[in-house]
């Protein structure tokens, strides 16, 4: 509280960031004509839990790729790095720990630091909720997803792939890490 | 993301989406979204404080069990440290030099490139 601000109102630019303005007068002052467009949609499909949360079997499904020791920089302030992307889906095995990282994503490279790979990949954190009973078990395997810029393989090629496999294991539910 | 989680839940699915970028994730139209006022990079929880990560999680997860309706947002009620003066500064051209926005220009050229041979590559290979 002071004198010029008695009700403690928050800084005004204080709120959620407008990426999608932000980005789009980025790409336009560096000289890229046509800006990207996002999917849009103004309604979602929707399927309730049928389960309790700890009876559920939750799988998980990121954007964080594997770490690629031939792949250039990915350690902790790397700079955007699009050797380490990926495009095919790929899965792994939840019971033993993974080294991945976001190198490869369009992420805040002034204020996160990719030196915890528990701020993007809660694997650890996933399978700590399942000791404690918060959720019945972790799904056998986990999925990462390609990001790349066309809605069409994300739509028709990776959405299924990853559907296909998150059916196989039978999960119940899905978390989504995207970064 | 919310592609991946649409395609999910309309194959019977439920979902959670964990993200930091909130005007994205509900322009898509994610079926339930938990959303971190935190950087981009960060959407399970802060670094090197895994009790905000338990706690981001665990919210992911009630979202997950208490939704009835979709396009349902949660926010976080974590704060990411400081008095979110961050926010200035993810890819704000007002705040660069020319020079900055030129050699920014070259590395966007030269990254493209390079993603554009990898995705040549891997599918060559396929």
């Amino acid at each position: 509280m002071s004198d010029d601000n008695p009700y403690g109102f928050a800084p005004p630019d204080d709120r959620p960031l407008t990426y999608m303005q932000r980005i789009r007068d980025y790409y336009v002052t560096l000289g890229f004509g046509k800006p990207y467009e996002w999917a849009h949609y103004v309604s979602a499909p929707f399927t309730p839990m049928t389960k309790l949360l700890n009876e559920a079997r939750v799988a998980l499904v990121t954007t964080a790729a594997p770490y690629q020791p031939d792949a250039g920089d990915q350690g902790p302030w790397s700079a955007y790095n699009s050797k380490a992307k990926f495009y095919q889906v790929y899965s792994g095995d939840t019971a033993v720990d993974h080294d991945t990282r976001i190198s490869h994503i369009g992420i805040d490279r002034k204020h996160t630091s990719q030196e915890d790979s528990g701020t993007w990949f809660p694997l650890p954190m996933l399978r700590r909720m399942a000791a404690e009973g918060v959720i019945g078990e972790v799904a056998p395997n986990f999925h990462g997803a390609p990001t790349n810029r066309s809605h069409r393989t994300t739509i028709e090629t990776d959405a299924q792939e990853i559907v296909a496999r998150v059916k196989a294991d039978k999960a119940d539910a899905v978390v989504i890490a995207a970064n | 993301m919310s592609l991946i989680a649409r395609a999910l839940e309309e194959a019977g699915i439920p979902t959670v989406a964990m993200g930091c970028a909130k005007d994205i994730v509900e322009y898509v139209g994610a079926p339930r979204f938990y959303f971190s006022d935190f950087p981009l990079g960060n959407p399970c929880g802060r670094p090197h404080d895994p009790e905000s990560q338990y706690q981001t999680l665990k919210g992911a997860l009630g979202l997950l069990a208490s939704a009835t309706a979709p396009m349902t947002t949660v926010q976080n009620p974590l704060r990411w440290p400081g008095n979110g003066e961050w926010k200035a500064d993810f890819s704000n051209v007002s705040q660069m030099s020319p020079e900055e926005i030129a050699r920014r220009r070259e590395e966007f050229e030269r990254g493209k490139e390079i993603a554009k041979a990898k995705l040549k590559q891997e599918t060559a290979a396929e």
